[in-house]
């Protein structure tokens, strides 16, 4: 199988320039820098190449988005704020391949007339700012960012950018706030930020793992990465799989790849033995499956088909013995702690979900308990500024629908059937 | 210019107008808590959701800008449970102050509960997150933030009205809280207004707090005295008693605020007043009847005219003083004394203070109106003073509470040299403790007439309340003293004044009440 | 008693300014020096970078309040920050934080009275391929059991 990103990380060595380069590194700019912006970008539309922070939307679509005036500078922003419970493969992209990384940077940012670059890294990931800030360091000194880039008379700056702590900074107009120096409030919309953006100019903001992609895009053309993947979904995914697995880790595969076969094949299977209970298969903020509902092509369009999203690439893997009504709990308490309380459903909302799911795990449900959670869940879809609200309510619904005993024998005998424990 | 429907009826706005202000062209009141016309669109309370056809998800009202052909609906199930929803999310946490909030009765979670809420609460009690209550924040306001909606309204303002930047979210989620930094508290001159803005209790102005319940008020138009802005304010009493003063929206002035200090220039109008009129006398002062009194000062005052020459008699006029007001008080002394010793004093209070917002150096209403109508101040003020302290003077008018920013013991000095002195006048103060012959005239909040303020703009400004006490309105009082001498003015009221004045002063050719309105009218337009 | 940066920072803080088109920008870099030069983000701190940028104090105090990662209060030597999210979760890590806390004799939130150890619990780090995961002060320690967290945490200076 054709690896795109992962090829080389096995290679300490891979995150130095020199290492990068041997293996074929910055040819790809190369060629891009005697392509017209035009044809890079058409070469991107052709590759179906999705977004992969989560949201999925076509890269060469969203790429069309800036104004085709260029009075007033644009601006490339990098969503390297990797925060979504059982995501962490942009973590291993930018410690392993930065370059990689930079490079498509460099392509996407000549093919949009970008002057201007940040790449956003939530500040926890201390070690990868580090690498990506030496890696930066080498390719401005190698030419391949600054001035004249090239001799192509292509200038470009790019600046690594840290987060302090939020998720809420992965949503796009909440990062940009956050890298103007604000607290990280999502912006309403419209304006996009392909219209007002960053400083207030046209900006586009790609996931690291989209714009990794592009140097191979580039390389060996559109149609050859669609044709890896699915119809309207190409080229490979990074999966992490995480939980009750033998070999959790991130697993390079076409996009549509078998969910059960990313589990049973790749990941290893269930660990000390454990059955199967369920799948949270996109990153927490997407709907749950049941045991039942895992044969499944693991691409964007697939997975919406059956209810839920392949959203950020995060499979995490729950074994029986888990008690549903304590892993909701613990995503509760993470959306009640991350909702940036800008606005009233999602701010008093995640609070209200988190108290009623913690006392229902605390043997102190009440009666109509569930029912009102899924009033407050109706109260808070699709109300809010950003889909913050929209992604605590996915867990909540789904793991009610599916495992809807389970909360009922809480309530019903007043305690948790798993003893409180994980 | 699009067109659009809400709820079947079709309406035509302007390019740019928002949903939330074409409802408003045809009486559709959408709820909303954050939207506030004069600061940015912040869409954070969600309470103006809508449906807007062609959209799956509900719509903010604030912030979608119509387009041609749109079909809104308002008063659909869905939308009715999604307000009743934020509605619900925002009381989980207020504390159920009502008995105690001065915002009660003019409370915009009140108001939207009793239309769209009239639910029993769902949230534990022991649930509620606490916050801070009763913080003295600096200028004139508490902060409850255990009230606060966060609405950013304040945060808004402070950053784009005033610049000053005091107060700030801080922490997140529904540990939010809207506060100032330790130890920097609110410094601006415009504090009060976030009071205003504030749509439930949360931001409160201290003067206000526990005095009175607001469906006791009665409110009326006014204009602030405290400079020649003339802030449109409305004035709220409970009977004869002001209670406060709240800007009163006119885009042309002060669009929808007033500063801190007008703010409280309704308690001047409460306090120490002059009820009764009253003649200075051996063993202190003697109370006098309007009917003795008033034509007896008329007299000596001609009498002194008569008696020395004009040049004799003196009149200070108040720049506090209505056109109207000014207009009698210029004839008095130029048509009846025959006198030229005409000026007006001005009320210095402050250090001249002025910024490029509302506040002004000069801090009286009607400076402009008093020049426009023939009475010089200035200069000529002070010349008149020198004439006076010379022992020039026998015979003296003091419309006003001061005569410029001379001590009482100056005032003293000054009017001992003047045999007879008369003073109309509202308050105690240096020239009702010398005057010979006090004359009690009606507030600000007791006449009603018109100002000019500094950019010539013509206000009018209404009574709430018949004059307290004995006292007389200035109108009324000089009309009187007027016809006493022979004037034979026939002025009902200050309407029919105002149409004297625009017969026959140029400035204010051409203008009646009627044509200024409800917003004023800048002269020689 | 007020606070200013050292040369070094000064210097730093100049550099970021060219680098952004926006001084605001710099906003959450300078937090992060104030919080190195300083020990963490104190009133004082906050004035002084509110001062540099040409803000209220209370624009930077929303800021500082609204990240994770400044620190308004002190923290010990070493600010164990152990993940508690549900990948984390189901590979134990509940047993490893109550471990962790009857070791250093705190609860999560508390210091350690000699001031070495503050425990937090933290939500996804971003690691969960090799969960139990923990962070401390600026290092990610993965894949953990209570043994290798011991070995750790006895072995910091």
């Amino acid at each position: 199988m054709e690896t795109i990103l992962t090829t080389h990380f096995a290679d300490d060595g891979y995150r130095r320039i020199d290492t990068y380069r041997r293996f074929g590194g910055y040819d790809a700019l190369r060629k891009a820098l005697s392509m017209t912006p035009e044809a890079i970008i058409d070469e991107v539309k052709k590759a179906n190449l999705r977004g992969r922070g989560g949201a999925g939307f076509p890269a060469g679509v969203k790429w069309g988005f800036l104004p085709k005036d260029l009075s007033r500078p644009r601006v490339l922003v990098v969503n390297a704020d990797e925060g979504e419970p059982g995501t962490f493969k942009d973590r291993v992209i930018m410690g392993r391949g930065p370059h990689l990384l930079i490079e498509g940077i460099a392509i996407a940012a000549f093919a949009l007339r970008v002057h201007l670059s940040y790449i956003y890294i939530r500040g926890e990931f201390v070690r990868e700012a580090k690498v990506l800030d030496e890696a930066v360091a080498e390719a401005y000194a190698a030419g391949f960012l600054g001035k004249d880039i090239l001799g192509s008379g292509f200038d470009l700056d790019l600046t690594v950018h840290r987060g302090a702590g939020a998720y809420i900074c992965g949503e796009e107009t909440s990062l940009i706030n956050s890298l103007e120096g604000k607290r990280g409030w999502p912006r309403l919309k419209p304006p996009f930020p392909a219209a007002v953006g960053a400083f207030g100019l046209p900006t586009i903001v790609n996931n690291v793992e989209t714009l990794a992609d592009v140097p191979w895009i580039v390389t060996h053309g559109g149609e050859k990465f669609a044709s890896i993947g699915v119809e309207k979904n190409g080229g490979t995914r990074l999966i992490g799989v995480s939980g009750a697995v033998n070999r959790p880790g991130v697993y390079e595969l076409p996009a549509g790849t078998n969910l059960k076969e990313i589990i049973y094949t790749h990941a290893g299977g269930m660990r000390d033995g454990k059955a199967l209970k369920a799948v949270i298969p996109g990153g927490s903020s997407t709907p749950v499956l049941r045991p039942d509902e895992i044969d499944v092509a693991y691409d964007i369009e697939s997975m919406a088909k059956i209810g839920t999203m392949a959203g950020s690439g995060g499979v995490i893997v729950i074994p029986e013995g888990t008690c549903m009504v304590r892993a909701l709990s613990v995503l509760m308490n993470f959306y009640a702690h991350e909702s940036c309380g800008q606005c009233t459903p999602c701010r008093e909302g995640t609070g209200w979900l988190k108290k009623i799911v913690g006392r229902i795990e605390a043997g102190k449900g009440r009666a109509g308990d569930v029912e009102l959670i899924l009033d407050l869940c109706d109260n808070m879809m699709g109300r809010t500024i950003c889909p913050l609200a929209d992604a605590a309510v996915m867990p909540a619904q789904s793991f009610i629908w599916k495992f809807r005993e389970e909360f009922d024998r809480h309530i019903g005998e007043q305690k948790c059937p798993y003893g409180n424990r994980f | 210019m699009p067109t659009l429907t809400i709820n079947g009826m079709t309406v035509d706005v302007p390019q740019g107008t928002t949903i939330l202000n074409a409802a408003k062209e045809i009486g559709v009141e959408i709820p909303h808590y954050c939207y506030h016309p004069k600061l940015s669109i912040a869409g954070n309370c969600r309470m103006c959701l809508v449906e807007v056809e062609k959209f799956p998800k509900l719509q903010t009202a604030c912030s979608t800008v119509v387009t041609d052909g749109m079909v809104v609906r308002t008063d659909t199930e869905k939308v009715r449970k999604a307000v009743t929803g934020v509605l619900e999310f925002i009381l989980i946490h207020h504390p159920i102050d009502c008995p105690i909030c001065d915002q009660a009765g003019e409370c915009g979670l009140q108001n939207y509960y009793m239309k769209f809420g009239l639910h029993k609460s769902r949230y534990a009690l022991e649930d509620k997150v606490h916050k801070k209550k009763v913080q003295d924040i600096g200028g004139q306001i508490v902060l409850d933030a255990e009230r606060c909606i966060l609405c950013s309204r304040c945060v808004r303002f402070l950053t784009e009205v005033t610049g000053t930047q005091e107060l700030h979210f801080f922490n997140r989620g529904d540990h939010s809280e809207i506060s100032i930094f330790p130890g920097k508290p609110l410094a601006n001159n415009y504090t009060g207004n976030l009071a205003d803005i504030c749509p439930v209790g949360a931001l409160t102005t201290k003067d206000f707090r526990f005095k009175c319940r607001v469906w006791f008020l009665k409110a009326f138009d006014s204009i602030c005295t405290g400079c020649s802005k003339g802030c449109n304010v409305d004035a709220y009493c409970k009977g004869d008693i002001l209670y406060r003063l709240k800007p009163r929206w006119n885009d042309a002035v002060n669009q929808a605020w007033m500063c801190d200090f007008g703010r409280l220039t309704y308690k001047a109008m409460n306090e120490a007043r002059l009820l009764t009129p009253f003649m200075r006398g051996e063993g202190g002062r003697k109370v006098a009847a309007w009917g003795s009194l008033l034509p007896d000062a008329a007299f000596r005052m001609q009498a002194a005219a008569e008696k020395g020459g004009p040049d004799r008699v003196a009149v200070i006029a108040s720049p506090q003083s209505s056109n109207e007001e000014l207009y009698l008080l210029r004839r008095f002394a130029v048509e009846l004394l025959g006198t030229k010793n005409l000026a007006f004093t001005h009320r210095v209070e402050g250090d001249g203070f002025s910024d490029d917002f509302l506040i002004q150096a000069d801090k009286n209403p009607n400076s402009r109106g008093a020049q426009l109508l023939g009475v010089p101040g200035g200069a000529a003020f002070d010349a008149l003073v020198s004439r006076i302290k010379a022992g020039g003077i026998d015979a003296l008018l003091v419309v006003g509470n001061v005569i410029g920013a001379l001590s009482e013991e100056e005032t003293a000095a000054l009017l001992a040299k003047v045999p007879f002195v008369v003073q109309v006048g509202t308050n105690e103060g240096p020239v009702s403790k010398a005057a010979t012959a006090v004359l009690p005239s009606a507030s600000v909040a007791e006449r009603g007439g018109t100002f000019t303020n500094h950019a010539g703009r013509v206000q009018r400004f209404r009574s709430g309340f018949p004059a307290r006490g004995k006292a007389k309105t200035p109108i009324e009082i000089l009309a009187s003293m007027g016809n006493r001498l022979g004037a034979g003015w026939n002025f009902a009221g200050e309407a029919s004044v105002f149409t004297a004045i625009a017969e026959t002063e140029a400035p204010f050719a051409g203008m009646s009440y009627d044509s200024i309105g409800m917003f004023g009218q800048e002269i020689g337009k | 008693m007020s606070v200013a940066f050292s040369d070094t920072a000064r210097g730093e803080f100049e550099l970021l300014l060219t680098r952004y088109p926006d001084k605001g920008a710099v906003i959450l870099p300078a937090l992060y020096l104030a919080q190195r030069e300083f020990g963490h983000v104190s009133d004082e701190a906050i004035v002084y970078v509110a001062g540099l940028l040409g803000v209220s104090p209370a624009q930077i105090e929303g800021v500082a309040t609204f990240y994770t990662m400044y620190n308004r209060k002190p923290v010990g030597k070493y600010h164990v920050q152990i993940c508690r999210n549900i990948s984390c979760s189901l590979l134990g890590a509940e047993h490893l934080i109550e471990h962790v806390a009857g070791k250093l004799g705190v609860k999560p939130g508390g210091t350690t009275p000699d001031g070495k150890f503050t425990l937090s619990l933290a939500e996804c780090l971003g690691s969960c391929g090799t969960a139990p995961v923990m962070q401390v002060n600026d290092d990610y320690y993965e894949n953990l059991t209570e043994a290798s967290i011991d070995a750790i945490l006895d072995k910091l200076p």
